[in-house]
C-alpha cells in the first residue's frame, strides 16, 4: 500500500481499459446497492468476484493437457500391440542401426551405410557374398574363368525381374557395367584391368580384362557388380528400384527407412517378413533404450560397454561378429618426424593394444597388420610389435628425441570415433615421452586436410572395407607409404590366377607393411549385435556392410 | 530477483561518496553483509571454491587428467578415485577440477563481452540523438530473438568447436539482453537533473556515462551479469553436447557431462557428478547476483549505510529498509519520491490528454514493460 | 513514434537483419574446409570423380555467383535443393519441423502451466518459509542443464530403462502425426525436460512481476474495491502484467531452441536440430545455409510478432504514443 505516492494511482484505468469500455458489466443493482467505494466511477468498474473470467483459460489449458496426456497414454498402449502376426511370426520387425545414409544414390554416394541397406535387399549384383566374405552366386547362377584369367563368362538365372515388372536380362547387366565404367561411379576404381563387357546370349555375358585380376569376383559382389534397370527412370537419391527381395517404401534421410517385401520377387529366397523398419539411432543411449523397450528388436552395433546388462538378461541375445573394420593409426610417411622408421616403430611399441581393447568392452580383436582375418592373406602379426615402452623409449632416443628434445605429434581424426581413443593414445604415448596434440575434426575436414592434402602426423580412421590392401600399394594414398617391394608383391598377388599363391603373396606384403611400421593397427573392430529372443536370421558377421534381411523372422515369446 | 525493484524503487541509488570508505573497506562490508544471509553465504562459498579449485587445478589434480587405464574404466568411487573413473579410466574428480578452470575463464570472458556490448548499446540508447538511440533500440529488439544456439551453430561452422564459439555466442546474446533490461533505468538517469546539468556544463558523453550512469545501474548489472555467467555455464554444457562447444581434449564440465551421458544406463553414477557441479555453480551464480545487489546498495543494506556513516560522513541513519531519508546525504542520489519527480521531468510534455496522473502511470509501466527480464535467457 | 512508423521501421530492420544473416551464413559456410563432393565420393575416390561431382553439383561457380543464385532463389520462394538428398530444402525442413515445433509448443505449455500458477502462488505466499522455498525451487529448477533433466526423466519414466515404464524414451513414430497418440507420447518426456527448466524461469519472472504488482497501486485499488489480496493480484495484477509476460514468453520460446536441440539428440527425435548438425557434418552447404536462414527468419519474425502483440494487447500503448526520453 503506497497511498502517498504520486503518479501511481490511475483509478481503474488499467482494468477498465483491459475489458474494453463498451462491454456491459454486470450492472444489476449497481445503483441501489452501496458499492465498495464512495467514488461512483470506481463502483462502476467494480464487478463481483463470482465471475472468474481470468482463470478460465488456465482451466481450459490444463484440462486439454490432462486430456491429451490420458489420450496419448491410452492410444500409445494400444498402438504398441497392433503388430499383425501370421502364424506366430511378426509381420513387421524394427531394427536399429547406427550410420544413416544421407541419400540412396548408391552409384555416387560413398559409405558402407548404403551397401548395408541396399545390396542384397533392394539391389542385387552379378555375384553375392556370404557371411564369411566368400563369393557366392547372385544374379549369375554360375560362371567360368578362362585359364589365363582374362575372360569371365557369367550365366544368368532365367526369369529374373525388377520390382517394377521389367525383366532383368543380360542387356541390363551389360548396360550397368558400362555405365559404371564410363561415368566413374562408386566401385569403378575397383574393377582393375577392365577391358569390356559384352552380351553373348539372352542370359550370358562375358567380361574381359587386360590382365588377370584376382579380386575381380569379390569386387563384383559389391557395388561394382550391381545391376540396374536400364529402362527405368527414377530419382536415385530418394528412390531405389532393384531386383531384390525388398522395396524401399519410405526413406527419411538420416532417420529411418521402411522396407516392404516384394511379393513378386523372382528368386527362391523370398523375404520372410513383410515389413522391416530400419531406424538409425545415432545416440548410443537412445539406441540401447530402444532395444530395451522393444521399439527395435535388434540393434547393431551396440557399444560393447553397454551390452553388459543385455548379456545377463535371458530375454536378449548378444553376440559379436567378425568384421573387416581396421582401426588404422596412420603415420604420415613423409611427415616431419614420422618419416623416420624408428619413430614409427617406437609408436607401435608404445601402444598397449590389449588395454585399448579392454577399455572398449573386450569384443575387438588385436590386429598386427593391414589384413583382417576375413580377408585373403591374413596372418597373425600381433607378435611383431608387442607392447614394450622401454624399447619405444630406446628407439626414440636413437632417433634423437629425449627429455631435452621432446617429440610432439599431432593426431587428427574425425569426431565420429569419440574422444576416448585419442585420450588413451595420448596417455600411452606420454609414457614414452611423446606429446600427442589431438585435433578432432569433422569427417569432411578430415577428408580435406588428411585425405586430400596429406597434412598430418598421425591420423585415426576405421577402414571398414574388405580387400583394401591396394591402399598400401598406392604411393599417392594419404598414408604416403611407398615401398617398391610391397607394390611388386601386390601386383603379383593380383596377377596370379592361383588363389593360394595370391594369398601367400598378400601375406608377405602385409608382413612387410607391418614391419615398416607404416601405421599401427589398433584393433580389428568386431561389431556387437544384440537382439530379443525369438528373432532369427539376422546376420552377425560383416553386418555393417552386408546385411541381407530376407531370412529375418521374429516370433514373439 | 525482482526486476520491478531494479526498475523502480531502487533506482538511482548512487552510493554516497564511495571514496570515503575506500574500495577495500567497502568490499569488506559488502562481503560481510552477504555472508550474513544464507543465500549470500552459499554463493560466496561455492564461488570461492570454484576460483580456488580452478587455480589449484592448473598445478595439481589428484590424478593427472591425461593418465588413462583401459582396465579401470567406469570404476565406482574408491580411495584412488574419489568420484570414480570415466570411459578411458581417467579420474573424474580431476577432470571436473580441470574443467572448472575452463568454465571459469569461459564464463568470465562471456560476461566481459556481454558487459562491453551491453554497455555500449546502452550508451547508444541514451544518446541525445534520437536517430541513433531509436535505431539501436529497434535493432536490439530485432536481434534479441536470435537464439544463442543458432549463433553458435553459425560460428562453429568455420571455427569448429571451440571456446571462442561459446564465448562469442553467449556474450552476444547476453549483451543484447543486458541492454534491453538496463535501458529503462538508464533512460531515467539520463533524463535526470544532474545529468542534464552536467551535459550543459559541457561534460563529455563518455564521462557522463561512466560517472553518472554506470554507478546507477550497477545493481541491475550485478544481477544480470552474474545470471549471464550462470547461463553461460549451462550453455556450455548444452553446446558441447551438441558438438559445437568445447572441443574434446579440453576439460570442461560440459565435456564430462557429454562423455558420461552415453553410459547412463550402465554407470549412472558417473553422470551425477558433472551435473551436480553445474547445478550447484549455476545456483550460486544466480543467488550471488541478488545477494550482491542487495549488499552493494546502501538503500537496501543498512550495514553498508552504517559503515559509511561510521567512516565519518554525516549520513542520517534510518532503521527502515528504504526510508526516504536514506539518500538525503548525497546530492546525486535520487530519493524514491524524487524519482518520480525526475522521471516526470524527463518525460517530455505528453500529448494533451490532460490527465497527469494517468500519464505518469503510463510511463512507469512502460519502463517495466521494456525489459523482458530474467525469463529470457535462462532456459538452456 | 506512431504505430505505423514503428511497424515500418521494425519491418525494415527485420529485412535488413535477414540480409545480414544471409551474408553471414553464406560467408561462414565458405570459410570452412571440405565440401560435399568429397564427402559423397568418400575414401577411395580418385580425384577425377570428386571434380566431376563438384561440377555436377555446381560447386565450381564463383562465390558471388553462388550467393546471387541462392538469393535469387530465395526471392522467388525457392530455398534450393539439398545437394546430398536432392530433396527441396523446404520439404526437408517442413518434415523436421513437424517434430521440433510441437516439441517447443509442448515444452512451452508445460512451462506455462507450471510457471505461472506456481509463480503466482509464490508471490502470494505469506509465510517467509514458503516464499524462500518456492524461490529456491525456481532457482534450482532453472539451474539444471537440459541434458541432465532429460537423463533424469529417462531414468524415471522411460519404457524399458526407467523405474516406472510409462513413456517412450526415444524416437518418433515413423508415421508421424498420423498416429497422434504415439507422436504426442514420444514428445512428452523431452518436452517435460525442457519445459520444467523454462517453467522455473517463467515462475521466477511471474513471481517478481506479481510481487511488483502487489506493491503497486493497481492491487491496492482492487483491494479498496473489495477484492481480497489474492483476487486483486490475480485479476488485476496478472492482467496488467500480461503484456510483459507475452514478451517474456516470446523470447523464452526463442531461447528454448537450445534445450530442444539437446533433447532431440538425447531422445533421438528426427527434428530440426539433428538435421542441422548432420547437414553441417556432411557439408551440404546449400541445405545448411537455407536451413539456418529459415530458422533465423523464424526467430526474427517471432521477435517482431511479440513486439506487435505487446503493443496491441497493452491498452496503455494502444494510443500509439511511445515516450522516449530524448532531452
Amino acid at each position: 500500500m503506497r497511498p502517498d505516492e504520486p503518479g501511481v494511482h490511475a483509478p481503474g484505468s488499467a482494468t477498465e481499459a483491459g475489458r474494453g469500455h463498451d462491454r456491459p458489466g454486470p450492472r444489476a443493482g449497481a445503483d441501489d446497492r452501496p458499492g465498495p467505494s464512495t467514488d461512483p466511477t470506481l463502483n462502476e468498474a467494480y464487478r463481483p468476484m463470482s465471475s472468474r473470467g481470468n482463470s478460465l483459460p488456465w482451466k481450459l489449458l490444463s484440462l486439454t493437457l490432462a486430456l491429451a496426456l490420458v489420450v496419448s497414454l491410452w492410444t500409445g498402449h494400444r498402438g504398441g500391440q497392433t503388430d499383425r502376426t501370421q502364424g506366430g511370426l511378426a509381420g513387421s520387425i524394427s531394427i536399429g542401426l547406427k550410420l544413416p545414409p544421407g541419400n540412396l544414390d548408391i552409384r555416387n554416394q560413398s559409405g558402407t551405410a548404403l551397401d548395408q541397406l541396399l545390396i542384397g535387399n533392394v539391389y542385387e549384383g552379378l555375384v553375392a557374398r556370404d557371411s564369411d566374405n566368400k563369393v557366392i552366386p547372385g544374379l549369375a547362377k554360375d560362371w567360368e574363368v578362362s585359364a589365363d584369367g582374362l575372360e569371365y563368362t557369367f550365366h544368368l538365372n532365367r526369369g529374373m525381374r525388377f520390382s517394377n515388372g521389367h525383366p532383368l536380362d543380360a542387356a541390363d547387366v551389360v548396360w550397368s557395367l558400362r555405365e559404371l565404367m564410363d561415368r566413374h561411379y562408386q566401385g569403378s576404381e575397383m574393377l582393375r584391368n577392365y577391358r569390356s563387357i559384352d552380351q553373348v546370349g539372352a542370359t550370358t555375358v562375358r567380361l574381359r580384362l587386360t590382365r588377370p585380376y584376382q579380386h575381380l569376383l569379390w569386387e563384383l559382389s559389391g557395388r561394382a557388380g550391381l545391376v540396374f534397370d536400364h529402362r527405368a527412370s527414377y530419382d536415385m537419391k530418394t528412390q531405389a528400384q532393384g531386383s531384390g527381395p525388398y522395396l524401399v517404401e519410405t526413406f527419411r534421410p538420416n532417420d529411418s527407412v521402411i522396407l516392404k517385401a516384394d511379393p513378386h520377387y523372382w528368386g527362391p529366397r523370398k523375404a520372410k517378413t513383410g515389413t522391416i523398419r530400419i531406424r538409425y539411432l545415432a545416440d548410443d543411449n537412445a539406441a540401447v533404450n530402444a532395444l530395451r523397450s522393444g521399439d527395435v528388436q535388434v540393434l547393431a552395433p551396440i557399444t560393447a560397454n553397454l551390452a553388459g546388462p543385455f548379456r545377463s538378461d535371458p530375454s536378449f541375445h548378444v553376440q559379436a561378429g567378425d568384421d573387416t573394420d581396421k582401426f588404422v593409426l596412420a603415420m604420415n610417411g613423409k611427415g616431419g618426424a614420422t618419416s623416420d622408421i624408428r619413430v614409427r616403430q617406437a609408436i607401435r611399441y608404445a601402444i598397449d593394444h590389449k588395454q585399448l581393447i579392454a577399455s572398449r568392452g573386450g569384443a575387438d580383436k588385436a590386429l598386427g597388420g593391414p589384413i583382417p582375418p576375413l580377408d585373403p592373406g591374413y596372418e597373425d602379426l600381433t607378435g611383431l610389435f608387442p607392447h614394450d615402452p622401454g624399447r619405444a623409449r630406446r628407439l626414440l632416443a636413437q632417433a634423437g628425441y629425449g627429455p631435452g628434445r621432446p617429440l610432439r605429434l599431432r593426431l587428427t581424426y574425425a569426431n565420429t570415433y569419440g574422444a576416448e581413443l585419442g585420450d588413451q593414445l595420448r596417455s600411452q604415448l606420454k609414457a614414452v615421452g611423446i606429446d600427442l596434440d589431438i585435433r578432432m575434426v569433422e569427417f569432411s575436414v578430415w577428408l580435406q586436410d588428411v585425405h586430400a592434402n596429406k597434412d598430418y602426423d598421425l591420423s585415426l580412421v576405421d577402414h571398414g572395407e574388405s580387400h583394401d590392401f591396394y591402399q598400401w600399394a598406392t604411393p599417392t594414398y594419404y598414408y604416403n607409404y611407398d615401398s617398391a617391394k610391397v607394390r611388386q608383391l601386390y601386383d603379383q598377388a593380383m596377377d596370379t590366377v592361383s588363389r593360394e599363391r595370391s594369398r601367400d603373396l598378400l601375406a608377405k606384403a602385409a608382413r612387410q607393411v607391418s614391419e615398416d611400421a607404416a601405421a599401427d593397427w589398433l584393433f580389428n573392430y568386431r561389431i556387437t549385435t544384440a537382439w530379443h529372443q525369438g528373432l532369427e536370421g539376422f546376420p552377425v558377421n560383416l553386418n555393417q556392410s552386408l546385411l541381407p534381411l530376407a531370412d529375418l523372422t521374429y516370433r514373439k515369446a | 530477483m525482482n526486476p520491478g525493484e531494479q526498475g523502480g524503487r531502487r533506482l538511482g541509488s548512487r552510493p554516497p561518496l564511495p571514496g570515503r570508505l575506500g574500495f577495500w573497506g567497502r568490499t569488506r562490508v559488502v562481503l560481510g553483509s552477504m555472508w550474513h544471509r544464507a543465500a549470500g553465504r552459499y554463493s560466496l562459498i561455492v564461488l570461492a571454491l570454484w576460483v580456488l579449485v580452478s587455480l589449484v587445478s592448473r598445478f595439481w589434480t589428484p590424478v593427472s587428467i591425461w593418465s588413462t587405464d583401459g582396465y579401470q574404466i567406469w570404476q565406482t568411487p574408491s580411495r584412488g578415485h574419489l568420484l570414480g573413473t570415466d570411459g578411458t579410466g581417467a579420474d573424474i574428480l580431476s577432470w571436473l577440477m580441470a574443467g572448472s578452470a575452463t568454465n571459469l575463464v569461459m564464463s568470465l570472458l562471456a560476461v566481459l563481452l556481454s558487459a562491453i556490448l551491453g554497455l555500449g548499446l546502452v550508451m547508444a540508447m541514451v544518446s541525445p540523438h534520437a536517430g541513433i538511440s531509436q535505431t539501436v533500440v529497434v535493432l536490439v529488439d530485432a536481434l534479441i530473438s536470435l537464439p544463442t544456439v543458432l549463433l553458435a551453430l553459425i560460428l562453429a561452422v568455420p571455427l569448429g568447436p571451440s571456446m571462442a564459439v561459446v564465448i562469442v555466442a553467449c556474450g552476444f546474446g547476453y549483451g543484447l539482453n543486458l541492454a534491453r533490461i538496463v535501458r529503462p533505468q538508464a533512460l531515467l538517469v539520463a533524463g535526470s537533473d544532474y545529468v542534464q546539468s552536467a551535459r550543459h556544463s559541457g561534460v563529455g558523453a563518455f564521462r557522463i556515462f561512466f560517472t553518472h550512469l554506470v554507478p546507477n545501474i550497477i545493481p541491475v548489472l550485478c544481477v544480470q551479469l552474474s545470471m549471464s555467467a550462470g547461463t553461460s555455464v549451462l550453455a556450455e554444457s548444452g553446446l558441447t553436447y551438441l558438438g559445437v562447444g568445447v572441443p574434446s581434449g579440453l576439460p570442461s564440465w560440459g565435456h564430462s557431462l557429454t562423455t558420461s551421458v552415453k553410459f547412463i544406463n550402465v554407470f549412472p553414477l558417473t553422470v551425477l557428478w558433472p551435473g551436480l557441479v553445474v547445478t550447484m555453480v549455476v545456483v550460486a551464480l544466480n543467488l550471488f547476483g541478488d545477494a550482491l545487489r542487495d549488499a552493494i546498495d546502501p538503500v537496501t543494506n543498512p550495514e553498508l549505510r552504517a559503515a559509511v556513516a561510521g567512516a565519518g560522513r554525516a549520513v542520517p541513519r534510518s532503521k527502515g529498509m528504504d526510508g526516504p531519508a536514506d539518500s538525503a546525504g548525497s546530492a546525486h542520489s535520487i530519493s524514491r519520491c524524487g524519482l518520480t519527480a525526475h522521471a516526470e521531468c524527463a518525460d517530455r510534455p505528453g500529448p494533451a490528454d490532460g490527465d497527469d496522473q494517468a500519464n505518469g502511470d503510463n510511463r512507469s509501466v512502460r519502463m517495466d514493460a521494456d525489459h523482458p527480464g530474467q525469463g529470457g535467457r535462462s532456459c538452456l | 513514434m506512431t504505430m505505423a512508423r514503428f511497424l515500418l521501421r521494425r519491418l525494415a530492420l527485420f529485412i535488413l537483419a535477414l540480409v545480414a544473416v544471409s551474408v553471414l551464413v553464406f560467408a561462414a559456410l565458405r570459410i570452412l574446409p571440405g565440401d560435399v563432393a568429397s564427402v559423397m565420393a568418400g575414401l577411395n575416390a580418385p580425384p577425377e570423380r570428386v571434380t566431376a561431382l563438384r561440377q555436377r553439383l555446381g560447386l565450381d561457380r564463383s562465390y558471388p555467383r553462388q550467393y546471387l543464385d541462392w538469393a535469387n532463389g530465395l526471392m522467388h520462394g525457392d530455398l534450393g535443393r539439398s545437394l546430398l538428398t536432392d530433396r527441396p530444402v523446404a520439404a526437408q525442413v517442413g518434415e523436421r519441423a513437424q517434430v521440433t515445433f510441437p516439441l517447443i509448443l509442448c515444452g512451452l505449455a508445460i512451462a506455462l502451466v507450471l510457471g505461472i500458477p506456481l509463480g503466482c502462488a509464490s508471490a502470494l505466499a505469506r509465510s517467509p518459509r514458503m516464499q524462500a522455498f518456492s524461490h529456491m525451487a525456481a532457482i534450482v529448477g532453472g539451474a539444471v542443464p537440459a541434458l541432465w533433466s532429460g537423463l533424469l526423466f529417462i531414468m524415471l519414466f522411460s519404457k524399458g530403462a526407467g523405474l516406472i515404464g510409462l513413456l517412450p524414451s526415444q524416437g518418433f513414430p515413423v508415421q508421424g502425426w498420423d498416429q497422434p497418440g504415439q507422436a504426442l507420447q514420444s514428445l512428452l518426456l523431452p518436452a517435460l525436460s525442457t519445459g520444467i527448466i523454462v517453467g522455473a524461469g517463467i515462475m521466477r519472472y511471474t513471481r517478481s512481476l506479481l510481487g511488483d504488482m502487489l506493491s503497486s497501486g493497481y492491487v491496492d485499488m482492487g483491494m479498496a474495491c473489495g477484492m481480497t489480496r489474492t483476487q486483486a493480484a490475480l485479476r488485476i495484477g496478472l492482467r496488467v502484467a500480461s503484456p510483459q509476460l507475452v514478451s517474456v514468453v516470446g523470447l523464452t520460446m526463442a531461447e528454448m531452441i537450445t534445450g530442444v536441440m539437446v533433447s532431440e539428440n538425447l531422445f533421438a527425435l528426427p527434428g530440426l536440430g539433428s538435421m542441422l548438425i548432420a547437414d553441417v557434418g556432411n557439408r551440404d552447404l546449400l541445405a545448411v545455409q537455407s536451413e539456418l536462414l529459415l530458422l533465423a527468419a523464424f526467430f526474427l519474425l517471432l521477435g517482431l510478432l511479440v513486439d506487435i502483440v505487446h503493443r496491441l494487447i497493452d491498452p496503455r500503448l494502444r494510443d500509439g504514443t511511445r515516450r522516449e526520453v530524448a532531452a
